[in-house]
């Protein structure tokens, strides 16, 4: 049905020519699924938006052809290619928020699409987004068609935006990291929601991920890109199960994945045991331990101390409680997660701790100088403006008393210890990579001394392999220099890798499972 | 005279920013910082040495034709156009140059403030602005000159102060766009003091749109202030100004079109060079988006 043959892409950058992607051919048959899986650069993303027509001007075409039904999508123009948009190939995104117009209403905006393609009636068209609306498993559809984007909850909006991709029943839809943003719950509803719909209309699925357990879930087949070019192809037993190149390899291995066990379909709830299991194991050790230094009169240091707290949300007049009565205690060299679903309080009780957020009860103790936070985004946490070199030396400026040598000193040395070179204190953020950015956050952190970190989901920006580097570099510094973090997070396979104990943040109150 | 030159600069300035921008590299910048830099560097030299006295008068020389003598010819009073133009181009620069500094700086100030913290004090400081802003910047110039008199630099002051609300305006739209900012969360997480924040951490982060922002400024007060030397407030006789003389030269269209075309090329010029200079700025280095 979409059969890509030796495409070839290519972007002018400055005066430099970038190939993004290089000789790319796969077939895509009637009612399959298939992912494509690869790290940022890999040219995934680019080889989907040309064959749903949306490449960028700056992008150019070098060679090759994208068939759907036998007819080639590159050769069509501007109009024709309108004709297919929308009715034989839909498109779904990352981000609900930017994909839907904000001033139009959602019925408004499912109809356009078929006032596009379709010559109907008012009242047809009006039965079709309804219909459209219940195969994504939006309840009340009627009440939703008058709603606007913003009223609608982020899971939602995901069901909205597809619901527009499938209205006119194309043959193929395209995926582009739909779940990334989303944490598990959520994701898991729009997986299952895609597996429905290809089952019941036999709608094909290109889905792009960087996420390889997602498109284990979901996908039959799996072509793994690198560098713009395909390294690797077939179902998805064969590529899990035996991957034949390297690289494929590096990025299986690199899935954070507890007890070593892998991570298959319908496992859920087994995993769960064994997991649970294991902790039990855990606690007992980590009793044990904690007997054996009351005993030696070392007791781990407290970190941070919260209780009772009662936070709110301040709407205009209306103040609605978001948490109730919270206490819990952190200690030194502890990695403590926090998860939680949306909406949950998890942001809420970050902010509380970091005395970002005024509107509380309670007593929020901190046993050490200088909360610190890593972010999720590390393209907006450092200052585009400034030096790596001068980002680094802030804390030291704001604490003074250091002369312009000891600073630079200082610098460097913390950039060893995230493994950076040292060279990297004159360039820009900019010209760094997001795992890089992240060692910069890390180390600016560590700079003002503090024995707490509140890492906000990290990690989730990250491509695997870097990730599993992250992890390391995490686990390095909770040894060497006893830091605390409060890791939050929505992947719960890194959560039970990386953390100590977690705490779960649910219907306004935190409980702390496993010990 | 002066509304005639806005709208052809307008014109050029629109229909240029079509045709000559292109991916990354930008022509009008290029264009832009040609032009302003020739027109600095006449305007400067202007400073040091004219070819005659503006002032001085030769009654023989009356209303002549562009000469190799005179290369602008000679006004009514016999004076050396050229020698004039570049005296009161040189006005027009300190003036508006001037104005953007005092205009923006405190526009800057009380933007950052108000766009950071919001609240009550900036409802405050923008409702203030708003009033201002209500008036032509003409009109409020003419309210504060007749209190406090006219003269080259009272001009200054009086326009800085009505340029105040547009500045502000654009620095607290971008301040309020990145308090909440990753890294600027991060700072204040390090114990970073405020005022260091506002102008060392968040301010160079918005320097392309205040700089474009200070160029549209610069040719706003350049033609706010011909229009007030043509309306005979700013700059007094016998100082050249380019308004003044375009003022001057109306009685005279027919028998020395010279005396207001030269003037009035002069001032379109500057007022495009800064103009595309500006443009030039937010295409090169982006809005900060």
């Amino acid at each position: 049905m979409l059969d890509v043959e030796r495409l070839s892409i290519h972007f002018e950058d400055r005066g430099r020519r970038e190939e993004a992607v290089k000789n790319v051919s796969f077939q895509l048959a009637d009612g399959k699924i298939l992912g494509i899986v690869g790290e940022s650069g890999s040219g995934k993303t680019m080889t989907a938006l040309t064959i749903a027509g949306l490449k960028k001007q700056r992008a150019v075409i070098d060679g090759g052809s994208v068939c759907l039904d036998g007819v080639d999508l590159l050769t069509l123009d501007d109009a024709q290619l309108r004709s297919v948009q929308g009715a034989r190939i839909g498109m779904i995104f990352q981000e609900p928020m930017s994909a839907l117009n904000p001033t139009m209403k959602i019925g408004k905006q499912l109809e356009e699409v078929l006032v596009l393609h379709a010559k109907l009636s008012k009242e047809e068209r009006r039965n079709k987004v309804f219909a459209a609306m219940e195969d994504v498993e939006l309840e009340n559809p009627r009440e939703l068609y008058e709603k606007y984007p913003h009223e609608l909850s982020g899971g939602m909006r995901q069901r909205a935006m597809l619901a527009a991709a499938i209205v006119c029943r194309p043959k193929l839809l395209i995926a582009d990291e739909p779940t990334t943003a989303l944490d598990v719950q959520t994701q898991d509803g729009i997986l299952g929601l895609l597996k429905k719909l290809n089952q019941k209309y036999g709608m094909s699925i290109l889905f792009i991920s960087h996420n390889l357990r997602v498109v284990e879930k979901l996908c039959g087949r799996v072509l793994v890109m690198k560098s713009g070019e395909v390294v690797e192809e077939g179902s998805v037993e064969a590529i899990f199960g035996n991957p034949q190149t390297e690289y494929t390899r590096e990025l299986i291995a690199a899935i954070p994945d507890a007890c070593g066990k892998n991570w298959k379909d319908g496992a859920t709830v087994e995993q769960d045991e064994a997991v649970a299991e294991e902790i039990a194991v855990w606690q007992g050790e980590a009793v044990a331990d904690e007997n054996a230094m009351e005993k030696d009169v070392l007791e781990p240091k407290k970190v941070l101390e919260v209780c009772h707290l009662n936070a709110y949300y301040r709407e205009g007049r209306v103040r609605r409680q978001i948490l109730q009565d919270v206490s819990f205690t952190l200690h030194e060299g502890e990695i403590v997660g926090l998860v939680g679903g949306s909406g949950s309080g998890k942001t809420t009780l970050c902010k509380c701790v970091l005395g970002l957020l005024k509107e509380y009860d309670g007593v929020v103790i901190h046993h050490t100088k200088r909360p610190q936070m890593v972010f999720q985004d590390p393209y907006g946490s450092l200052n585009p403006r400034k030096t790596i070199g001068w980002i680094l030396e802030e804390p030291l400026k704001v604490q003074g008393g250091f002369s312009k040598e000891e600073r630079r000193r200082k610098a460097e040395e913390m950039l060893e210890r995230v493994h950076l070179p040292k060279e990297f204190y004159k360039r820009y953020p900019k010209e760094l990579s997001g795992g890089q950015r992240q060692r910069v956050s890390i180390a600016t952190a560590l700079m003002t001394g503090t024995k707490f970190i509140l890492a906000d989901e990290p990690l989730s920006a990250l491509d695997v392999t870097v990730q599993a580097q992250m992890i390391e570099l995490l686990k390095e510094l909770q040894e060497k220099e006893k830091i605390c973090y409060l890791f939050v997070s929505h992947d719960l396979d890194v959560v039970h890798l990386l953390c100590d104990r977690v705490l779960k943040v649910e219907g306004k109150t935190v409980t702390s499972m496993y010990g | 005279m002066a509304r005639c030159s806005t709208s052809l600069a307008d014109m050029v300035l629109y229909r240029g920013s079509y045709l000559m921008k292109y991916k990354g590299h930008s022509h009008n910048f290029t264009l832009g910082l040609g032009i302003t830099v020739f027109m600095v560097a006449l305007i400067l030299l202007g400073f040091l040495w004219t070819p005659y006295e503006p002032d001085a008068m030769q009654g023989s020389l009356k209303l002549n034709a562009p000469s190799l003598l005179h290369l602008f010819g000679t006004d009514q009073f016999g004076r050396d156009i050229f020698s004039r133009v570049l005296v009161g181009a040189g006005s027009t620069l300190v003036i508006a140059a001037g104005t953007i500094l005092i205009g923006g700086l405190a526009g800057v100030a009380l933007g950052a403030v108000c766009g950071y913290f919001g609240g009550w004090l900036d409802e405050g400081v923008m409702r203030v602005c708003d009033a201002l802003a209500a008036f032509p910047s003409v009109l409020l110039a003419l309210v504060i000159i007749s209190i406090a008199g006219s003269g080259k630099y009272k001009v200054m002051v009086a326009l800085g102060i009505a340029f105040i609300p547009s500045f502000a305006r654009i620095v607290r739209g971008e301040f309020m766009r990145l308090r909440e900012a990753d890294f600027v969360i991060g700072a204040r997480l390090i114990g970073v003091p405020t005022p260091r924040i506002l102008f060392v951490h968040i301010l160079p982060n918005i320097l392309p749109s205040l700089l474009s922002a200070l160029a549209i400024g610069f040719n706003n007060a350049a033609l706010a202030e011909a229009g007030l030397s043509y309306l005979g407030i700013g700059v007094q006789p016998p100082d050249a100004s380019l308004g003044r003389m375009l003022s001057e030269s109306q009685t005279y269209l027919a028998s020395g079109v010279w005396c207001a075309a030269f003037p009035g090329v002069f001032l379109v010029l500057l007022v495009l060079g800064v103009g595309l200079l500006g443009e030039g700025i937010l295409d090169r280095f982006g809005g900060g988006r």
